[in-house]
């Protein structure tokens, strides 16, 4: 009986707050307990474990760790070589994944031919397969790379590409500009087919020619679009480590060295924990940074 | 009540389903074995049936490709999950585990064997950290001059006569380079690899100098003969061109590759280049053999190779040195080398006795180096001692830094690493 007076309609309901959305969204709540449990043991756990390495020095609470490393001359090394990476991968694959999405998006024959072949294969390599075919097309002996730009009469000896540390800048980046244009030129794609046909022919006929037509109408349009794929190429290639590593391993001199391949050396190899986890925090925040300007941006949009 | 009790235990279901593979293999001894003998799968099946048919226990082993084990190793250390027994590279693996606190001294274990007179005396420092020994040498190896007879022979030079000086070697390089087909002398490891620091470690050596003082306390390179060393390394390629464009960016296996399709005459090898040099061209077969490395004033080498090592938290202790013990002994060796012909047991009596390595003269002239070859410091900062060796060679050869400079800036960052 009492069960009944507490548990019914005799209690005046409170229509708002946690409780009561725990109570009513009960389902939806119990049915998102396993990926909250492996998002906890998974994610937050090795970050804050990370957080907390980093602060220890000497068995006490410290920020010697990160003085370490921010008097290590190296470490600004890296930091400008994070920079250079991060900075012309992701302008080289607006630029490449925009401009072949434009030519995707013309009505041709064979259209999803292209389509499948341009995106697909550089995209669905597997990232060690990657490297190691772009390790042997660089080679200063047999490199095919070497031979075609040989014929062409743009070099006139075998460049060493993964030797000099300029070079082997630039190899990397190419190399990733292959394997990531791909994904920018998908969402590229799906962002042009979203601008309505009517736009572009009411601008010609106020006689907007073609450039005028592309950052007129073209450009507005899918500006969101654009925001959200840098945002997202900017934490992968950041973030990006089996190319350089099976390429170079960070050589020659340092050249191609990274914020992720810097810590990943320092931990695994010299078991250098509490190093390690410094670079790899800094790194954190940065990737951080630019996901919660991309989450509030989403956030403004959606209204 | 009743539902929330479902829910947790469904949560301390799913915790466990993760942790499972540790719980099934409480029983067994769990063995993982790392280099290159992993490649002989059926010769280690039989290995372990023999062991468990003698002693009845129970083994669940490994065999992991060079390129995870160490990362795969370290995690399961890391977590306390490490294998009861396990197989670590003499390249500053043991010194650095046991500093860790992760492996079992063995010192009482080695006592009650024989086995321990039998190998070869310089291995021991490989496996000792502060005066206790963690571990018993399996294989090794030792660094020499690989070099293609062919290309020797038609470059008009008998390829029975390898260089013995370093002014040999120069001269015989720079006759078997040419660079209008690609063909080159002789080739420098220059890529940001542990071969680099093995390299200039020949050189050092071969000069009379030495790398670290007796106590590794400091870095004893920088001197006339550590200079030297690295001017003359680097010279091969910034100077006299006998090494290809591409040297920072080379290490020993991509030399070997090369020296099987005949465009590299010369380069740092050793036993395990044997069967990896036949594989990249089967053709190679007879065109190929060993020399002690060219040297200035001594002959010098440096070894490798693994040793057995038993985890600190392992339960089943005397299992894991039983097992330790048997693949080590006499007859196991044996049998191995009959079967596959290498790579160099630690044993000296089956180094002697295996009539594989009697016929073979490439295998003499390895046990004529051997007892010169160096270890490694056996210290836990050996692996970042290492790093600023390669980055010395990679800044010397990229022209970023002069020898001296160069050689200067890692005698001061090695000496920081053995203050810590």
């Amino acid at each position: 009986m009492m069960d009944n007076i507490l548990d019914g309609k005799l209690i005046p309901e409170k229509k708002t707050g946690l409780w009561y959305d725990l109570q009513r969204n009960s389902f939806a709540y119990r049915s998102i307990i396993p990926y909250i449990i492996f998002m906890l043991v998974l994610v937050i756990y090795p970050v804050a474990q990370n957080v907390l390495v980093s602060f220890q020095a000497d068995n006490t609470w410290s920020i010697q760790n990160y003085r370490d490393v921010l008097s290590d001359p190296l470490f600004w090394v890296i930091t400008v070589n994070t920079i250079i990476w991060t900075v012309s991968c992701v302008v080289l694959d607006l630029l490449v994944g925009l401009g072949l999405a434009l030519l995707l998006n013309q009505n041709t024959k064979g259209k999803m031919i292209f389509r499948t072949i341009i995106l697909v294969i550089p995209w669905a390599t597997p990232d060690i397969v990657a490297a190691v075919a772009w390790k042997w097309m660089y080679n200063d002996m047999y490199g095919v790379l070497n031979d075609i730009l040989m014929k062409l009469g743009i070099i006139r000896e075998y460049l060493p590409w993964l030797a000099v540390p300029s070079l082997a800048k630039a190899a990397v980046i190419i190399a990733n500009l292959w394997k990531g244009f791909a994904i920018s030129t998908m969402f590229y794609l799906a962002a042009l087919q979203t601008v309505p046909k009517e736009l572009y022919e009411a601008a010609s006929m106020d006689g907007a020619n073609v450039w005028q037509r592309f950052t007129k109408v073209t450009i507005p349009v899918i500006r969101p679009y654009i925001l959200t794929t840098v945002m997202l190429t900017i934490i992968w290639t950041i973030n990006y480590f089996p190319l350089i590593f099976a390429m170079t391993s960070g050589g020659p001199s340092n050249a191609t060295d990274t914020f992720v391949t810097h810590s990943y050396r320092m931990a695994f190899r010299f078991l250098d924990f509490s190093h390690s986890t410094v670079v790899s925090n800094i790194n954190f925040i940065i990737v951080l940074t630019v996901a919660v300007i991309y989450v509030l941006s989403l956030i403004r949009k959606e209204g | 009540m009743k539902k929330y009790l479902t829910y947790v235990l469904a949560i301390v279901f799913l915790i466990f389903l993760t942790s499972t593979i540790t719980f099934a293999a409480g029983e067994k001894l769990t063995v993982w074995v790392g280099g290159h003998v992993v490649e002989q799968e059926e010769t280690w099946k039989e290995i372990i049936a023999d062991f468990t048919k003698q002693t009845g226990i129970d083994v669940e082993y490994q065999l992991i490709g060079f390129e995870v084990y160490y990362d795969k190793l370290v995690t399961a250390y890391t977590a306390g999950q490490g294998p009861d027994v396990c197989f670590a590279d003499l390249g500053g693996w043991v010194p650095t585990f046991a500093a860790q606190g992760w492996l079992e001294p063995m010192d009482n274990m080695l006592a009650t064997t024989k086995t321990t007179e039998q190998i070869w005396p310089n291995l021991w420092p490989t496996v000792t950290y502060q005066g206790k020994r963690y571990g018993l040498p399996w294989y090794t190896d030792c660094r020499l001059l690989l070099y293609n007879t062919k290309m020797f022979t038609d470059a008009g030079l008998d390829p029975n006569k390898p260089p013995i000086t370093w002014d040999d070697l120069l001269a015989t390089a720079q006759k078997l380079t040419d660079e209008s087909k690609k063909i080159y002398g002789y080739g420098v490891t220059g890529a940001k690899s542990e071969t680099a620091t093995l390299a200039y470690m020949i050189y050092l050596y071969g000069a009379g100098g030495e790398f670290l003082t007796g106590d590794y306390g400091k870095a004893a390179f920088n001197t006339p003969e550590g200079l030297a060393a690295l001017k003359f390394y680097a010279e091969f390629f910034t100077k006299y061109k006998v090494s290809p464009p591409g040297t920072p960016s080379y290490t020993e296996d991509d030399y070997r590759t090369m020296m099987s399709q005949n465009q590299v005459a010369m380069a740092i090898g050793g036993p395990w280049s044997f069967p990896l040099i036949e594989m990249a061209n089967p053709k190679i077969k007879g065109n190929y053999t060993v020399a002690t490395h060219p040297y200035k004033t001594t002959p010098a080498s440096v070894l490798g190779g693994w040793a057995s090592v038993i985890a600190k938290t392992s339960t089943q202790k005397e299992a894991a040195w039983k097992f330790v013990d048997f693949i080590t002994s006499y007859k196991v060796w044996m049998k191995w080398i009959e079967k596959h012909g290498g790579p160099m047991p630690t044993r000296q009596d089956v180094c002697k006795d295996a009539p594989a390595f009697k016929t073979d003269p490439k295998w003499q002239i390895i046990f004529e180096t051997f007892p010169h070859a160096k270890v490694r410091p056996p210290i836990p900062q050996y692996p970042q001692i290492s790093d600023q060796i390669q980055t010395m060679i990679q800044d010397v050869l990229t022209g970023k830094a002069t020898p001296e400079d160069a050689i200067k800036k890692a005698e001061e960052e090695v000496n920081k690493l053995l203050a810590k």
